[in-house]
């Protein structure tokens, strides 16, 4: 019985709810929030350029690229070991600095 | 396909996504703002003005939803501090008003309409049994998100749950038997 009762008492407070009609309150909350800050993309844009400017900068300076060209000889030359060595360092920079980026991020979002 | 709670929030923290949040508010509004409207006393004008400020507490502090609980779990305890926030400034938690208001308001002259004799007694329960009760009863939360909510111990939750529905089942007694 007493479970009758309160199912009705939930029920006629769940139903005996009006909805509320937005009439403008989103828009209110909206026209309130703190505006995005442009200078994100003024940033991303600055960067943009920088390195734009710095690798034709690096390009005209080496002779059209020609160090490369160097580099790619000078690592074919080397003894296939050591060519392992270099993919195995490149590899554990990179994945450390990944993972140290992922911990950042997720310290963050917790 | 509707954007869940959860993707909305992942589009505001990647990218400030301003309609994502609109989205957001369009679906809660109705139920923060009811929700307060009952703990301010049907003072409607109040009641928006703490909604208002629900949502860009939100939105300021998006990062800390950790996404454990349901967003409208979130921004009900957002919206509760609001309201203990500026009931604290207005001395109603003190507990004079309570008495005051009560003892101007006798259910027997209440409306005979349901929602009205329904609201009238709800606003007549001490503010700890009308909010444990419009959190759980109304707004489907459990004891356990309650109790986060309003954070106070579970038991607590439980206690001001049963006696406000007693209350509220006295007071509607008359539509119980009909």
């Amino acid at each position: 019985m007493d479970r009758i009762e309160e199912d009705w008492l939930d029920a006629r407070l769940r139903d005996e709810t009006p909805y509320l009609d937005d009439a403008g309150f989103t828009a209110a909350v909206v026209e309130r929030l703190p505006r995005k800050s442009a200078s994100t993309t003024f940033r991303a844009l600055v960067l943009l350029l920088v390195t734009l400017l710095g690798s034709a900068i690096a390009y005209v300076v080496s002779g059209g690229g020609r160090f490369i060209v160097d580099a790619i000889a000078r690592v074919g030359s080397l003894p296939l070991f050591s060519v392992y060595l270099i993919a195995l360092c490149c590899g554990i920079l990179v994945t450390t600095a990944a993972g140290a980026v992922a911990v950042s991020k997720a310290r963050q979002q917790s | 396909m509707e954007l869940t709670d959860a993707e909305l929030v992942a589009r505001i923290l990647l990218d400030d996504d301003h309609h994502a949040f609109a989205e957001l508010v369009r679906r809660h509004q109705s139920t923060v703002r009811g929700l307060l409207r009952q703990l301010t006393r049907t003072d409607v004008s109040l009641a928006d003005d703490l909604a208002q400020e629900t949502f860009l507490r939100a939105y300021k502090n998006i990062r800390s939803f950790r996404g454990e609980a349901r967003f409208s779990t979130w921004l009900y305890r957002i919206a509760y501090n609001c309201f203990r926030e500026d009931a604290r400034r207005r001395k109603e938690l003190v507990g004079i008003d309570e008495a005051q208001w009560q003892a101007e308001h006798d259910p027997q002259t209440a409306n005979p309409a349901l929602r009205h004799d329904l609201m009238q007694a709800l606003q007549l329960l001490p503010l700890h049994e009308r909010a444990a009760v419009l959190l759980c009863c109304q707004n489907g939360l459990s004891h356990e998100e309650a109790a986060r909510v309003l954070e106070i111990p579970l038991g607590t939750v439980k206690t001001n749950v049963l006696r406000g529905r007693e209350k509220l089942k006295r007071a509607l007694a008359a539509w119980q038997s009909n």
